[in-house]
């Protein structure tokens, strides 16, 4: 080969890998998003905070208009954990934030009371449905193993749906809603959970108990009247979950369904994701899944969203930062810092939660818990 | 206060009130020795008019304080920096009434208007907010050369104040305000102005300004190959006063004012100005804690102020470590060391020796006064908080007289305890 050949051998390589380089850059997701913009308070009218579930609503349906979004509370005025009671409608385009659902502080259906927690979904037929970990001081020590709520879109309540495999719906839900019929995946952190002085003398940490489950929910939605539970199987069991004087609990947290059925999973204390193939289909365990992420940006992995790229977005709850996951590769892509309030240290820690994508794909929602605010992440 | 809360939230109003008790006493140095209890309860009344009526970005606040007990340092301590940031004359009074609205795209300016008390925003260090000493709060250099102590606990000013985020790491603060929280400069500030109604508006005017640099800042990227940041905030400022100042050595004749024969009327300066720096940094995230809150941090905080006829201190610094976390699986416990200087300026010391000539008695020359602090804040409860705490001071006073002994006031071990409880 010639000197000139090889010269351009080179640069051709060069260029190659530079445009190799860019289109992975222009792959991320998070690199796009560079305003971070305050929507409303997510105080209630009866002083709940601590917001917890965001999700994007799908269709309009009694007080609700498609692409509003929702967030529920997950603390009362007193600040103890466990006993918010209330979802809260944002209007992106009035900027209106009107009270959906103030639910009773106990539920006789309901064990241990009501405190709405961040699994929360609305099906296209217009019902809500959000997870109840109820505590009455605070803290896990005297937790009730809570259940399922399903509301109709003006904020009634209209059945609640408690069992021996539901205690304490921790988790984002995900959802797969065909109208008629639709499949909710619902972490359960709460099982034998004592409160936080209970330690193992070994870590010295709130002891850690194996038997957090995700549990799949397949649902039957007549026409005009509420969903109903057709069956109900344990996809993946055996996570740790433990109390947490601060965040209440820690324990599987983020879900998000694939393609090719596959379930996404934020195992918190094992500061990994993991994924459980044939989510939709599996009839038993798939004990803790298959990692597919694990430490490096994780910091104590919270709510998950699939991207519009396919790429998952994971909060963190020690600092302020959303990381993205390729999820067929496992490259942790980059990270992002969306509450840097150095009130906390390290910025952010313990403020973040819910997250939900923008109707238009572009950005995503996001709640500040510190500072009780809806937050919009966009180019 | 279990109804009252909810009442007001229905119109968008969040109440919060802490008492703050604590005990404090001198066992060695000091012009006296004994423990002095003093404490303070404040009430804060904001209003989100987002939540209230639908206006967003509009925050409405109000404060009050009741202030009770003694005050050690003026009592037995005699010191420049005094003990504790709490201390001041026991009165009920209005400390804050302001109204604050954000703008722009973003939000990226906020102007806060009406009466305001600039250590809540001004030359804070979050670091140091631990400490209990006053000058880890509002520094010693403003607190001794502006006109009532500046704006400032348990005082306040009315004026403007903006905020601009030009980038998501910068932020300038800026602001005009009464050049004195007080209608008369001469006399006790806290007395003369003894319930906060006054709102003096005449006189000169305080202009401040103070560029901040955050990081990591909101929007900035972290990838797998880098590694965590180690989160900072620096700032630098400067503020102008424009009111009339005292010299600290002659007259209005240019007699010393030590002087048999001066008027005993100092002569007056126009204007005066300092320049600070302030500095907040982590140096220390421990990689074994599951929670990534246990961090040791660094802060630092400098003023010079360079006229120095007209001001009783020139230079004053603090600095200090805090670590969070300090015993294992206490993640609300914070341990703090600290240290503050306050140099007195050459125009004062010169009047020091002024009053030794033309006494013909013994009058030290005071030079500065230094002090460490060394603090736990351990959460007894959600709602309570204990918070141990040790000074040493060295030269009380910058090396004052002590008129009970004649001889300067000795170095100082300051000991107590402080209480926080929040309703």
């Amino acid at each position: 080969m010639t000197d000139i050949s090889s010269k351009k051998s080179s640069i051709l390589l060069v260029a190659l890998f530079a445009l190799t380089v860019d289109a992975a850059q222009a792959q991320i997701f998070l690199k796009n998003i560079h305003r971070h913009v305050t929507l409303a308070s997510t105080v209630a009218d009866n002083g709940d905070l601590n917001p917890y579930a965001v999700i994007v609503a799908p269709v309009s349906a009694g007080r609700i208009q498609k692409g509003d979004v929702l967030v529920d509370n997950f603390n009362k005025i007193s600040n103890l954990q466990g006993t918010g009671t209330t979802i809260l409608d944002y209007n992106p385009a009035t900027k209106r934030t009107t009270l959906v659902a103030e639910l009773p502080q106990h539920l006789a259906q309901c064990p241990g009371g009501v405190g709405l927690s961040t699994a929360m979904a609305m099906l296209k037929s217009g019902w809500i449905i959000v997870g109840s970990t109820p505590s009455a001081d605070g803290t896990t020590r005297t937790k009730g193993a809570g259940g399922l709520l399903v509301l109709d879109a003006n904020g009634h309540l209209v059945a609640t749906w408690a069992n021996a495999k539901i205690n304490d719906p921790w988790g984002n839900m995900a959802t797969v809603d065909n109208g008629s019929t639709a499949v909710l995946f619902v972490s359960m952190a709460g099982f034998d959970v004592p409160g936080p002085d209970v330690r193992d003398p070994k870590t010295g940490n709130p002891v850690i108990i194996r038997k957090a489950t995700v549990l799949r929910i397949d649902l039957s939605i007549p026409a005009g009247r509420p969903p109903e539970i057709t069956s109900e199987t344990v996809i993946a069991d055996g996570f740790g979950q433990r109390a947490d004087r601060d965040a209440f609990l820690i324990g599987p947290t983020g879900l998000a369904i694939g393609p090719n059925n596959t379930l996404y999973v934020s195992d918190a204390l094992a500061n990994q994701i993991v994924m459980i193939p044939d989510a939709m289909t599996r009839p038993g365990s798939a004990g803790t899944g298959r990692t597919v992420a694990s430490g490096g940006l994780l910091h104590r992995p919270l709510a998950l969203t699939m991207a519009p790229n396919g790429h998952l977005l994971s909060i963190n709850a020690t600092n302020g930062e959303v990381v993205e996951v390729d999820p067929a590769s496992g490259t942790q892509l980059g990270a992002q810092w969306i509450d840097a309030d150095q009130a906390q240290s390290p910025p952010g820690n313990g403020d973040l939660f819910g997250i939900a994508i923008t109707p238009d794909d572009k950005g995503f929602y996001y709640v500040e818990d510190d500072v009780n605010t809806l937050m919009k992440a966009i180019p | 206060m279990a109804g009252l809360r909810p009442l007001l939230s229905k119109f968008g109003l969040s109440l919060s009130i802490q008492e703050t008790s604590e005990v404090l006493g001198n066992v060695t140095g000091g012009a006296n020795k004994g423990f002095e209890y003093d404490g303070l309860t404040q009430a804060v009344l904001q209003m989100d008019t987002g939540r209230a009526f639908g206006l967003h970005g509009g925050t409405f606040d109000i404060s009050g304080l009741q202030i009770h007990g003694r005050n050690l340092s003026a009592e037995n301590l005699d010191t420049l920096q005094t003990a504790s940031g709490i201390e001041a004359d026991r009165s009920t009074r209005l400390w804050e009434l302001w109204y604050q609205q954000k703008f722009l795209k973003d939000e990226r300016l906020d102007v806060k208007i009406g009466q305001q008390s600039l250590d809540q925003e001004f030359m804070v260090s979050q670091n140091a907010l631990l400490f209990v000493n006053t000058m880890f709060g509002w520094p010693m250099l403003p607190s001794a050369d502006l006109p009532g102590g500046g704006p400032a606990y348990p005082l306040s000013a009315l004026g403007v104040r903006f905020r601009w985020r030009p980038t998501d790491s910068l932020t300038v603060l800026a602001g005009v305000f009464n050049g004195t929280p007080v209608s008369d400069s001469n006399g006790d500030p806290q007395m003369i102005n003894a319930s906060g109604l006054s709102f003096p508006l005449h006189g000169g005017a305080l202009a401040i300004g103070e560029l901040q640099y955050t990081y990591p800042a909101i929007g900035s990227m972290v990838y797998s190959s880098q590694s965590q940041p180690l989160s900072g905030v620096y700032k630098l400022g400067f503020w102008y006063d424009t009111e009339d100042f005292a010299d600290q050595e002659v007259d209005n004749t240019g007699l010393s004012l030590a002087n048999p024969e001066s008027t005993g009327i100092p002569r007056n300066h126009h204007g005066d100005y300092a320049i600070y720096a302030v500095v907040d940094q982590m140096v220390w995230s421990d990689p074994n804690d599951e929670d990534a809150d246990r961090t040791v941090n660094f802060f630092a905080r400098a003023m010079g102020a360079p006229e120095e006829d007209r001001n009783l201190i020139d230079i004053s610094t603090n600095a200090g470590f805090t670590f969070h976390e300090p015993i294992p699986h206490r993640g609300d416990d914070t341990l703090g060391i600290g240290m503050g200087y306050a140099k007195v300026s050459d125009s004062a010391a010169d009047s020091d020796k002024d009053t030794a000539f033309f006494t013909g008695s013994y009058f030290p020359v005071r030079g500065s006064e230094e002090f460490i602090e060394l603090t736990y804040q351990y959460q007894l409860t959600p709602w309570c908080e204990l918070q141990p705490d040790f000074q040493y001071v060295f030269d009380p006073g910058a090396g004052i007289l002590n008129p009970n002994s004649g001889h300067r006031v000795k170095n100082e071990v300051v000991l107590g305890v402080r209480m926080n409880v929040q309703f």
